[in-house]
């Protein structure tokens, strides 16, 4: 079975994945904050954001096809969000009277934010084993539960692809060629089949978890240390940012 | 006192998961120190449901003692590090990234300093001939290894008890081997539940037949394989590798 589709990357070797999880969580996510608050329409600064994370991409030397693939996945609901926009200003009375020019910046500053939120999230995500982000989040004082319902959805996104796989090769092993019956009526048994099996196989994880030991938090076996150059990338990273946030 | 703590008794334990429909029904069990106790029965006669009991996973009507202490809510915890489970699908068990953080997770949860850990986990892969494992994921293990890896997770903890829910299901049979050597050599109490008679009655020195939630007959291994008219009334008849095996070696 296919495992580390979620952090397929994580275990690279790069600058960019030897950086601490803490800083790597803290500065991505101030830098998806100093895009995401750039003013409506405004578009001036993105060149600059976008270089920047091109650079760290290049630095992370994960695949730029891979990064593109997660865009595509969020584009349908990124896509809708810009599109949905002028036709918001053009139906409401105090902002119909825009040009369109104006309309059309604004939707446009929505997809720079959007796809640059993605890729910086991606990084994060590709450049960091989960159980590391996790780890760092609890460093960072995140609310535990948080980090408990995380790790729980993790482990079990893969028995439920497990499961997934187990069915649909059964599914695909009698039904050569082209299936006469319903194909929605299969797939609607398979679905229900999936969530069965995939509860009593997160009963079964959940109960050798307990068996030894499992209190509600996972222990921290690897220790995380701040070294100087995690001190430096945060810096570098966050001066960078807000230098472009601020049009310092 | 120590010499208790690998002990087992139960008695009179019931138990259902749905109401009027009870899976277990009045078993009684006792399991000596060291011992090596196997629990065989048809497909849903209780074997794994009895297991659970045994760590308080589960916990139904009547007793179940291990050593000194009542299976209770109060206790689960104290239970847990003295009863080792290794469970039927290994990749139930092992959920880390790598082997040596599934390994330190047990010992961890049980408050160990980080050198006692390191040193657990040296010892239990070298036990289970794994050394250079330890940065390894496991998704990337065969399924005998993966089977070791559990059963190394377990033995990190050193427990006084170690309980298996079939064990030798889904491997080859030098790997059934290998792990019968190993069950021998386990410093510890181990009681195995499953539906395949000749592999545990090769490594245990009791057998309990378990039957519609009933303990049919406990006694020495060889005694329980021979009987057996009692063994076809339990579903368990397995004539069929004595004729394979005469027309092999005659």
């Amino acid at each position: 079975m296919k495992h580390d589709y979620l952090d397929k990357y994580s275990r690279l070797d790069s600058f960019v994945h030897r950086v601490d999880p803490r800083a790597k969580l803290i500065c991505f996510f101030l830098a998806v904050a100093a895009v995401v608050s750039e003013p409506r329409g405004d578009i001036t600064g993105f060149p600059f954001y976008y270089l920047l994370i091109f650079m760290l991409l290049a630095a992370s030397r994960i695949p730029v096809v891979f990064v593109l693939k997660r865009c595509l996945i969020a584009s349908p609901f990124i896509v809708m969000a810009a599109g949905v926009l002028p036709l918001s200003y053009v139906l409401s009375p105090s902002t119909s009277s825009l040009s369109p020019d104006v309309m059309l910046f604004h939707s446009l500053s929505i997809l720079l934010k959007a796809y640059a939120a993605v890729i910086l999230l991606t990084l994060l995500a590709s450049t960091e084993k989960f159980h590391c982000l996790l780890n760092g989040l609890q460093k960072l004082k995140f609310p535990p539960i948080l980090g408990i319902m995380s790790a729980l959805m993790y482990r079990y996104i893969f028995i439920l692809n497990d499961e997934m796989l187990r069915t649909a090769r059964a599914r695909k092993s009698r039904t050569p060629g082209k299936s006469r019956i319903s194909r929605f009526r299969i797939y609607g048994n398979q679905a229900a089949l999936i969530f069965l099996r995939a509860k009593k196989r997160a009963q079964d994880v959940y109960n050798a978890m307990l068996s030894r030991g499992f209190k509600g938090d996972f222990p921290e076996y690897n220790g995380l240390r701040w070294r100087i150059q995690d001190g430096l990338f945060s810096l570098v990273f966050l001066a960078l940012y807000t230098g472009v946030r601020f049009g310092l | 006192m120590k010499d208790q703590q690998g002990t087992i008794d139960i008695n009179n334990l019931w138990f259902s998961y749905e109401k009027d429909h009870p899976v277990l029904r009045g078993v009684n069990l006792s399991i000596k120190n060291q011992e090596r106790f196997g629990i065989i029965g048809p497909s849903g006669a209780g074997k794994s449901t009895l297991l659970l009991h045994l760590n308080g996973l589960l916990q139904g009507k009547g007793e179940v003692k291990i050593g000194d202490r009542e299976v209770k809510k109060d206790t689960v915890p104290e239970i847990r590090s003295r009863v080792g489970m290794v469970f039927q699908n290994p990749d139930d068990q092992l959920f880390n990234p790598t082997v040596e953080e599934d390994i330190a997770f047990g010992p961890l949860n049980m408050g160990l300093k980080p050198d006692e850990v390191k040193l657990r986990i040296k010892e239990a892969l070298k036990e289970m001939r794994l050394e250079g494992f330890e940065k390894k994921a496991s998704h990337h293990l065969s399924y005998g290894e993966r089977k070791r890896v559990a059963l190394a997770t377990v033995l990190a903890m050193r427990p006084q008890i170690i309980a298996f829910d079939e064990p030798f299901s889904n491997l080859d049979p030098s790997m059934v081997e290998q792990l019968l050597h190993i069950i021998k050599e386990l410093p510890a109490t181990v009681v195995i539940v499953s539906q395949e008679i000749i592999p545990v009655v090769a490594c245990c020195d009791k057998v309990a037949v378990l039957k519609e939630g009933k303990i049919v007959t406990t006694g020495p291994s060889y005694e329980v394989a021979k009987d057996k008219e009692m063994l076809r009334s339990c579903s368990l008849d397995f004539s069929i590798y004595e004729s394979v095996c005469k027309k092999l070696f005659s």
